[in-house]
């Protein structure tokens, strides 16, 4: 009975609306084939917005669960520790926790080395913390698993994680050089493996593999602490934070000396991929502007194309069709089209998607297998074509409104008879300008289509310029944004020689500044998790004037300044008064400030000294150095090193490392930079068309008339282009003032996941300008480009036929 | 649209006014006392406390340092509360001053929460005023609209509707489509269109049948024809002269019938000629490819051709040059030139080889049926080409003529202009 | 004797039509005088417009030459010849033609904007022109779609005078209007020729073709007559009977 009824409600529906499918698809492929221009770019700018959404889709849903199956595929930890302690009742009171601990599913527990390292990578090198594994053991391993991905036949020497093996860094039999504490050593690469934890140095800490025997001298010779390394899979994945922050807690209980440091899943999700994050979020707002863009001109091409056949809908209308009909013609046309255009773009996105993967992987380091998603295909064509239908249903409900009569007799006022915008006897410019104004003025739907399309390439145009300042030019800026406070160099030395070393540093004539800034002091909210301590004396010499983004820096022993990404996931406001602990005890501190420094992705804090060793010591001292400017920063660090001996625990050179570790940004932004802009001149190409086509359609007997009272091609084409430049001009300029305001809150926004929450980008105000202009030109070369077509108007067509 | 201005206006001045209400009514950035401040106060002070005189004050904060007999040692400006009793009054923050882990003075914060209220009470005031003001600006200036586009076009409605109703139509209706009513107004003369156009349209069909008329008279030439044979059949096997007279009538009827069709349509069907010309007209610039086509061999030297229309049947033409061109290749062998020579009336094409030509007494005959020159040795031919290339050409109201040149024959092609067939200038 | 204003030589006009060429106009020989009143007629189909957007520059002819004092229009590209158009021609359409989204005043500016940068005088000389015409300030501001269409043709005329042309190109002028709105713009058309206006006019109706003082008769794309008749004088019975036993002759 219910199935009867469906059936008999199906029969009518399409009784009702079959046959008007089959009608409405005539009209559209009529339509379609007397406009194949406007059809064909309506079809490239929903192929663009395709293209963006599939990537952009691609690298958020599909690029992060591929992350998931690669750790799942190696059964790796979801709370990964290094403790620099091998004996026997550590080991045994680690697992002791680690058994009784309900949350626990499974760990496994491993000899390793625990030290710092660096060696070369790209154009400059990378500093970590390093876990030395023996290749045997490391591969025997149940939990944490490692596998290799690319060997050779060499028996002995060491395996990298197969980040430093993409692109042209490292191949198999190439020699490594690898600096650990100041004593460097060469290994000969051996293979590449693959770590979901622990293969990258945005990890946390850095796994090398080394054969039996390299292991067994490395262990011998090294002054590098035995430790142990832990792999620990929990039943709650999400938990891996807390899982982390009570584990340690328990272990600095017991044996509050032992080095200790640890990653676990989330931290892990977000660092590896930093890169496909702020990828995911530029190609999710240029898809999303791209569809703007589209669904505006196609609004603006519906409603020139109602108007322009009034008479034909007119007497469909009077033959019995209903609006509703011809609606949905138009819809079939407009979301078959771009339907189409939607799935060749899906299809071509995943031609982009080979080299945006490779960048990808030189990033995550973790290999992905480009197939083709369904599901994304689905969501992409569904997506696109419905916003298109919508967009068409809504624009062409003038439709519906249509009296059959008034539109035959062509009685809808195509012009209303308002005041004379621009009297040509009154007005004192030339006379090409004035009639562009007089279009301009009279065409508002389309000035409205220009300005939108402006408006959103302003936007990109200014997001690209500040890319290009901040990031391309000099990646200074976009370090600081990420990791802070940088310097020339900084060295880590004993507390004991503190005041020797300073001194001697202070009286240095190739020292500009030195400063204490000393990083990764763990310290433990009360009712919260580990945070990481920044620690300084004088604030006010730091050279990043923004590492605070609202309060201020700390001044007193009771204050601190604390992540603002923490601070927001925990409603810790500026004011509010938090305990934190340390080896020393526990104290009340006054939250002054927030801050956005991410070495520890949102899980930072600052201190004054004398507030940090209310509740801890210091070990050894960070000192941050500014030298002068024709200091070779290696051959410096290496002297001090030579004066201070064992003294000195490490040195960095901020130059090398932001190269190194910057270049992979560097490029990606690049690349990104360079796509976008190419990808707005072709919009604006787009647009241009699409507009320039409508207005010559619909001028097509004024500017006969003008052909025939003698103005020139070259005059007609100058008017149509200069119609566009007010809007055009206008836009630009509102488009690149507004964008200056918003653009830093939009990068915060890509890279809220770093732990960003303001950015401060400086703006190139005259690099801005000139690409304003230089947008502008382009336009306006665009406009002169497309209205070369009215050429093909001639002032016999006034002939009408008639000979 | 200028409706949907007035409605999308108000509507965003009722969001915004929304808006504005809300911050105002829910804002509770008064209630929470500056902790920063109030801890950098104490801190600097604490530090500074040996040397109160040389106390920077800091920013933003209104404040008096007292020691424990009462005495004020600091204060950032006059009028604040200088006792503790004076500072219970005004709900200041008081904070103990410790030196040494001794308490050793009062830190009197100035509540400044009064002020800042009375400051956005004010403030509030002022937003709903202008808040009012604009409302009632677009409300008069809405009623003002409605005066002019509404009430008025209604009065101009009525008398219009008065002269309607008392039968004149012909006073044309102005349109205003400014109003709103411009559609409105506008049907009233779509009806007096719409009577037209059906007229016209009755028109129409009228003639449409007498097309139809004339298309079967036509047809009813057959059944005549057929009614005259039975007749003259009847003619002959009658046998009284009655009968023969009323069939001699039927016949005479018929052919009369017949005759009256004809001269409706004159269906006099020519005998086709064997080789029919059809000049049309063409571009003269079209020779210059006929004359390279008749040229297969590229012997000639053919010139750009003067650009006009000429009346001509090209492929009789292109007949009569592959005709010459063959006959030189033929006879002469030799070289070819050719020239255009335009005037008023035609364009002569003259083709000449260097062959020595025919003797002079055979040039008139050469044109004739079946006639050969006497150089032709023992080349073949039936003697036909050039009587034909002569026919057509006259046929297309052209000449050719065939004379002896310096160096050979000279055969001259004149083609006639278009529309130079006659014409009449007064 | 006079002088030659415009002359074609072998004009041919010929558009394609579905793959058949259709010659409209073949080999036209023709001398046009200055100061004088030429109308051209035919039978529709005859090629009367197609021969006026010729000489006029509007349309370049497939074959021939046409030359106007020294130059030879025939060979100028399509600016070229907007160029010649705005200098030297002016244009009265049969459907009038004026540029809807602009008021009269404009209409008639937008033209006299392109070869006179003088404003001020041009100002002058279309208020001037609009007396002439008869068109009142009121009308001037008015839009073309506000207009009857014997104004609107007043203005066409306007504006086809403002750049003082040497010669006036009407092609069926008094079309589209009804008998007295007509018959006010061949008044004022006569009015421009006797202030010694070289005119060409097109048209098909013979009230209209009694103002011209020469006839060209068009048939099949050629010349068939050229009549030459006195100045027009209103009233005079033996001229009208010249002209109706021309157009008898040719098969009018």
């Amino acid at each position: 009975m219910e199935m009867r009824n469906v059936i008999k409600g199906w029969r009518h529906f399409w009784k009702k609306w079959g046959g008007s499918v089959k009608k409405s698809i005539l009209f559209a492929r009529s339509n379609i084939r007397r406009s194949r221009g406007q059809t064909a770019a309506v079809a490239v700018l929903t192929m663009i917005a395709a293209v963006m959404m599939n990537l952009w889709l691609m690298l958020s849903i599909d690029y992060k669960q591929n992350f998931e199956l690669c750790h799942d595929r190696l059964n790796d930890g979801h709370v990964n520790l290094i403790a620099g302690c091998e004996e026997a009742d550590f080991c045994n009171y680690l697992e002791e926790i680690l058994r009784e601990d309900p949350e626990v599913m499974e760990y496994c527990i491993t000899n390793a080395i625990f030290t710092g390292g660096v060696f070369p990578y790209g154009t400059g090198e990378v500093s970590q913390n390093m876990v030395i594994l023996e290749k045997e053991t490391a591969l025997s391993r149940k939990t944490g698993k490692f596998e290799i991905m690319e060997e050779s036949g060499e028996k002995s020497g060491i395996y990298l994680p197969m980040l430093y093996g993409t692109g042209d860094n490292y191949s198999v039999g190439d020699t490594i050089e690898i600096a650990f504490n100041n004593e460097k050593i060469q290994f000969t690469i051996c293979g590449f493996f693959n770590s979901a934890m622990t293969g990258s140095h945005n990890c946390g800490m850095l796994s090398l593999l080394l054969t039996e025997d390299k292991y067994r001298e490395f262990a011998e010779k090294s002054s590098a602490a035995k430790a142990v390394y832990t792999s620990v899979r929990i039943k709650d994945q999400d938990c891996g934070e807390r899982f982390d922050a009570s584990l340690k807690n328990a272990i600095s209980k017991k044996y509050p000396n032992v080095p200790v440091l640890s990653n676990y899943y989330e931290m892990i999700t977000t660092s590896r991929y930093i890169s496909q994050l702020i990828c995911a979020g530029i190609m999710s707002a240029m898809a999303f502007f791209v569809l703007m863009i589209g669904v505006v001109v196609i609004s603006s091409n519906v409603a020139n194309y109602i108007q322009e056949n009034m008479q034909n809908l007119g007497v469909l209308k009077a033959i019995g069709y209903t609006g509703g009909q011809l609606v949905f013609s138009l819809m079939i046309q407009f979301s078959g089209i771009s339907a189409v255009a939607a799935a060749a773009g899906v299809g071509l996105s995943y031609y982009f998607f080979f080299p945006v993967n490779r960048m990808m992987i030189a990033q995550t380091g973790i290999p992905y297998q480009v197939k083709f998603l369904p599901q994304l295909f689905a969501v992409t064509v569904l997506c696109i074509s419905g916003i298109v239908a919508a967009a068409v249903y809504l624009s062409a409900a003038k439709i519906r409104r249509i009296e059959p009569i008034t539109a035959i007799r062509g009685g809808i006022a195509t012009h209303d008879f308002k005041k004379d915008p621009l009297p040509l006897s009154k007005t004192s410019l030339p006379l090409n300008l004035a009639l562009a104004m007089k279009t301009t003025f009279l065409g508002m739907k389309r000035n409205a289509a220009v300005c939108v399309t402006m408006l959103v390439l302003s936007l990109v145009l200014v997001f690209s310029t500040l890319m290009f300042e901040n990031a391309i030019i000099s990646i200074q800026p976009f370090v600081d944004l990420i990791s802070g406070e940088s310097a020339d160099s900084a060295i880590n030395v004993d507390a004991g020689i503190e005041d020797e070393f300073f001194a001697a540093m202070s009286g240095d004539s190739r020292v500009e500044k030195v400063y204490l800034f000393h990083k990764g002091a763990e310290v433990l909210h009360v009712g919260g998790v580990s945070l990481f301590a920044a620690v300084s004396d004088s604030y006010s010499r730091m050279n990043n004037p923004d590492l605070v983004i609202s309060g201020r820096l700390p001044k007193y022993s009771n204050e601190m300044v604390i992540a603002a990404k923490y601070a927001k996931e925990n409603e810790l406001k500026i004011g509010d008064e938090i305990v934190i602990k340390a080896e020393n005890g526990e104290q009340a501190f006054l939250i002054v400030g927030y801050c956005q420094i991410s070495d520890y992705l949102g899980k930072d804090c600052m201190f004054t000294r004398e507030g940090y060793e209310r509740i801890g010591s210091l070990q050894n001292v960070t000192y941050y150095l500014n030298l002068e400017a024709d200091v070779d920063i290696d051959e410096f660090n290496a002297q001090v090193t030579e004066r201070f001996g064992g003294d000195v625990y490490s040195t960095f050179n901020f130059m090398s490392l932001m190269e190194g570790t910057g270049s992979v940004y560097v490029t990606l932004i690049t690349v990104l930079v360079t796509a976008i802009v190419f990808l707005s001149l072709i919009i604006i190409v787009l647009c241009m068309y699409l507009l320039i086509r409508m207005l010559l359609n619909s001028k097509k007997r004024e500017y006969g008339i003008l052909k025939a009272l003698g103005f020139t091609t070259r005059q007609l084409v100058m008017q149509t282009a200069l119609s566009f430049m007010p809007s055009v001009i206008l836009s630009t300029a509102v488009g690149i003032f507004l964008s200056t305001l918003i653009v830093n809150p939009l990068v915060t926004l890509f890279l809220s996941g770093l732990g960003i929450v303001k950015c401060s980008f400086s703006i190139p105000t005259d690099l801005n300008l000139a690409a304003g202009a230089g947008l502008v030109l382009f336009a306006f070369g665009a406009a002169c480009m497309m209205s070369l077509r009215v050429k093909k108007i001639v002032p016999r067509e006034l002939l009408g036929g008639d000979v | 649209m200028k409706r949907w201005g007035v409605l999308i206006g108000t509507g965003v001045l009722l969001v915004t006014e929304l808006i504005v209400v809300v911050l105002l009514g829910l804002g509770d950035r008064f209630r929470i006392q500056d902790t920063v401040t109030v801890n950098e106060v104490l801190r600097s002070v604490e530090a500074d406390w040996r040397d109160m005189g040389n106390h920077r004050s800091v920013r933003g904060a209104a404040y008096v340092v007292t020691d424990l007999g009462g005495n004020v040692l600091f204060r950032t400006r006059e009028g604040l509360s200088e006792s503790v009793n004076e500072g219970i009054a005004h709900r200041d923050t008081m904070l103990d001053i410790y030196a040494a882990d001794e308490p050793v003075g009062k830190l009197i914060i100035w509540n400044e929460g009064a002020e800042a209220l009375r400051a956005e009470k004010q403030r509030a005031a002022a937003v709903f005023a202008i808040g009012i003001l604009l409302q009632g600006c677009v409300c008069g200036g809405y009623m003002l609209y409605l005066q002019r586009k509404v009430i008025r076009p209604f009065r101009g409605m009525k008398e219009f509707a008065e002269r309607v109703a008392g039968g004149n139509l012909d006073v044309p209706l102005k349109m205003d489509r400014q109003n709103i009513f411009g559609a409105f107004t506008e049907s009233f003369d779509i009806m007096r269109s719409e009577l037209k156009k059906a007229r016209l349209a009755e028109a129409e069909a009228k003639a449409e049948k007498k097309e139809l008329v004339a298309k079967l008279s036509h047809d009813i030439k057959t059944p005549v024809a057929s009614i005259r044979a039975a007749s003259e059949v009847g003619l002959a096997l009658s046998e009284t002269c009655r009968q023969k007279e009323i069939y001699q009538s039927i016949i005479a009827k018929a052919d009369q019938i017949n005759a009256l069709i004809s001269n409706l349509f004159s269906a006099a069907l020519e005998e086709l000629s064997r080789l029919s010309v059809t000049p049309l007209d063409m571009d003269s610039r079209e020779l210059r490819n006929m004359l390279e086509n008749a040229d297969y061999l590229h012997r000639a030297e053919i010139p750009e051709c003067p650009g006009c229309l000429v009346y001509a049947d090209q492929l009789r033409l292109q007949q009569v040059f592959d005709n010459i061109f063959a006959n030189s290749y033929k006879y002469a062998d030799t070289g070819i030139k050719v020239s255009f020579l335009k005037d008023a009336r035609l364009i002569s094409i003259s083709i000449e080889d260097e062959g020595g030509g025919v003797k002079d007494e055979e040039l008139p005959l050469i044109k004739e049926k079946f006639k050969r020159g006497s150089s032709v040795g023992n080349v073949e031919g039936a003697g036909l080409g050039l009587y034909l290339a002569d026919y057509f050409m006259k046929e297309m109201q052209g000449e050719l003529s065939v004379e002896n040149g310096r160096l050979g024959l000279i055969v001259t092609v004149k083609i006639c202009l278009s529309g130079m067939s006659g014409g009449v200038r007064i | 004797m006079e002088e030659i204003l415009l002359k074609t030589e072998s004009l041919s006009k010929s558009f394609s039509n579905g793959g058949d060429l259709q010659h409209v106009l073949k080999n036209i020989d023709l001398e046009l005088y200055k100061g004088d009143f030429t109308v051209i007629m035919g039978a529709s189909g005859a090629g009367k417009s197609t021969l006026l957007y010729a000489l006029s520059g509007m349309d370049t002819p497939s074959l021939g030459r046409i030359t106007f004092g020294d130059r030879v229009i025939s060979e100028l590209s399509t600016d070229g010849l907007a160029v010649f158009r705005r200098e030297h021609c002016g244009f009265v359409f049969q459907q009038i033609y004026l540029i809807e989204s602009m008021s009269v005043m404009d209409n008639v500016m937008a033209a006299g904007l392109l070869v006179s940068k003088d404003k001020r005088a041009l100002v002058e000389k279309a208020e001037e022109l609009f007396r002439a015409v008869d068109i009142s300030q009121e009308i001037q501001r008015k839009f073309p779609a506000q207009l009857s269409g014997g104004e609107a043709q007043r203005v066409g005329m306007v504006r086809a005078l403002i750049n003082s042309p040497e010669i006036l190109f009407a092609d069926e002028p008094t079309g589209a209007l009804n008998s007295k709105t007509g018959l006010d713009v061949l008044n004022t058309l006569t009015k421009f020729n006797e202030e010694g206006q070289s005119i060409v006019m097109v048209t098909h109706d013979v009230r209209s073709a009694r103002r011209g003082n020469r006839i060209l008769y068009l048939k099949d794309g050629v010349i068939l007559g050229d009549c030459r008749l006195g100045r027009y004088v209103h009233g005079d019975e033996k001229r009208h009977k010249r002209l109706a036993a021309f157009l008898e002759e040719m098969g009018w």
